[in-house]
């Protein structure tokens, strides 16, 4: 969580929490400080949302402030806006802390352009698995509206929300707290200086926060401990289960080659990727003499390779969304694997993915003196380098 | 029969290590010809799916060289390397494959002998391990 940078304001929450967000992004649209929001709207079948760029400030009431569930990631329409240069209008997103997330990682690959982007978050409770969702929508409201009152995810949320402690305020502009004061109100954080101007502009008529943010904040305190404990049996077992090859391979071992983790993963950046491309193809009578060698290869070849590589490549940056997981066909754990990994690696740097404290990405940096066990030999000591024997 | 030998892939920067293989090549020290050479501009770029590709493909170990701290070509190469290797190894060990396969080291030009020794010592190191069958799962 990070830390207010201005008076926060109260929103009545007597109509609900939807209603007045909703009121809230009105008055801010009608206000001409934004030129657009983005948002989640229902899509016509309603089984799902999809992100919608807004103007008009009638389509608000068709917003789904709070959604079920995480069809698209978020960072994935960020980008899609301003992967070149920014525009004019100043645009705001309201979107999942780790949807904004991704949006910050994006953006020091200059994918995303923040300049003219507010970034807008919400007390996340977690989200539906997009599956449940699509098979009956009715249903996953209903448990959606349980976790979503308590702030914890519960058997039918997407497995990696119960262990995610980036559910609060992240480094967004705006923060809407709610958790443990919903009742009296919705508390509106600016979370940078962009967010404080703006919020000023707007000159809400509204009560200060100042009296609820303490409880807010000790009830997210709360929950990311019970968040945190979750997380740590989470990881002990991923841990067990793919240590050793036959740990990867039992994981992967139904893995259908689909990709499907990595087209949504909002942070695999590369626009052409190395997996598929014509690099990739194996030589026949390599593949031949590697049987014959080891006895027997499995086929196709790139399956854990696939994985791994992806973890060397992206874990750095991974912020636990767990879209990866919603998209495997055959309901292979890969968040499980990625949040763990993603945790060491970035650890090795001391990075944190999606933040926006002013570190550059671990493989962009670098300082004359560190890792000094990498260019190590595995046995004894270095052999010298200078005497001829 | 002779000894076991295994395949190992060398990947050297052209600057420092490709030259120090050169240098103890041409003062005819003695190192075992285990190792297939490829050569690279600078060892920043060496991408993990490199060491990952010569596993999959059935080397059985990889040695990876570049120039010493602060001694780059590039600058700052060999510097964005070892942190790229700093995630890789970690992952690798993990999942099983064993910490000889696949080493790291900073060879200069001048330093044939030291090459020599390297070589000599990651053959030793992979001889003990054994031809790699890691990437294929036992039925």
């Amino acid at each position: 969580m990070t830390e207010a940078t201005g008076t926060p304001f109260v929103l009545n929450t007597d109509k609900g929490l939807e209603t007045s967000l909703r009121g809230f992004l009105r008055q801010l649209l009608e206000s001409g400080n934004i030129g657009a929001l983005i948002l989640p709207l229902k899509v016509p079948s309603g089984d799902s949302f999809a992100w919608i760029m807004l103007n008009d400030a009638g389509m608000i009431d068709d917003a789904v402030p709070f959604p079920a569930t995480m069809p698209v990631q978020g960072a994935k329409a960020l980008r899609s806006l301003t992967r070149k240069e920014r525009g004019e209008l100043t645009v705001m997103a309201l979107m999942r802390p780790c949807e904004i997330r991704a949006g910050i990682e994006l953006s020091k690959l200059g994918q995303v352009n923040t300049e003219n982007l507010i970034l807008a978050t919400y007390d996340c409770a977690g989200a539906v698995p997009l599956q449940s969702y699509v098979s009956d929508p009715a249903a996953a409201e209903k448990n959606f509206k349980e976790f979503f009152i308590t702030g914890e995810p519960d058997q039918n949320a997407k497995p990696i929300c119960a262990s995610c402690t980036d559910f609060s305020m992240v480094d967004s502009d705006i923060h809407f707290g709610y958790f443990g004061v919903r009742e009296k109100g919705m508390l509106v954080i600016p979370g940078t200086v962009r967010g404080t101007d703006l919020l000023k502009k707007m000159d809400l008529q509204t009560a200060s926060g100042s009296e609820l943010l303490p409880v807010w904040k000790a009830e997210v305190e709360k929950l990311t401990e019970k968040r945190s404990s979750v997380r740590k049996i989470v990881f002990k077992k991923t841990e067990k289960d793919i240590s050793g090859f036959t740990g990867m391979l039992n994981v992967f071992e139904n893995c259908i080659g689909c990709h499907n983790c990595q087209s949504v993963c909002p942070v695999c950046y590369c626009r052409l990727c190395y997996f598929g491309s014509e690099a990739s193809r194996t030589n026949p009578e390599a593949m031949v003499n590697e049987a014959v060698k080891r006895g027997g290869i499995s086929l196709p070849p790139d399956r854990i390779m696939f994985h791994t590589g992806r973890l060397a490549h992206m874990s750095l940056s991974c912020v636990s969304c767990g879209q990866c997981t919603d998209a495997c066909p055959v309901s292979i754990p890969v968040a499980d694997v990625f949040s763990f990994v993603a945790e060491q690696t970035q650890h090795t740097f001391e990075y944190k993915a999606g933040r926006n404290d002013g570190k550059p990405l671990p493989l962009r940096d670098f300082k004359k003196s560190e890792l000094p066990g990498v260019h190590k030999l595995v046995k004894d000591a270095e052999p010298g380098g200078t005497s001829h024997e | 029969m002779s000894e076991w030998q295994p395949r190992i892939l060398a990947i050297l920067c052209n600057w420092c290590s490709y030259a120090g293989a050169d240098l103890a090549g041409v003062s005819r020290m003695q190192y075992p010809p285990s190792i297939r050479v490829v050569r690279v501009p600078c060892s920043g770029r060496v991408d993990p799916l490199f060491i990952l590709k010569s596993l999959q493909s059935g080397f059985d170990g990889v040695l990876v060289s570049g120039c010493h701290p602060g001694d780059c070509h590039y600058i700052s190469g060999n510097y964005v390397a070892r942190r790229k290797f700093a995630v890789l190894k970690p992952l690798l060990e993990f999942i099983g494959v064993e910490p000889g396969r696949v080493q790291f080291s900073w060879i200069s030009a001048g330093e044939g002998d030291r090459f020599a020794k390297v070589v000599t010592r990651i053959t030793e190191d992979v001889r003990e391990l054994g031809p790699a069958t890691r990437l294929v799962k036992k039925l």
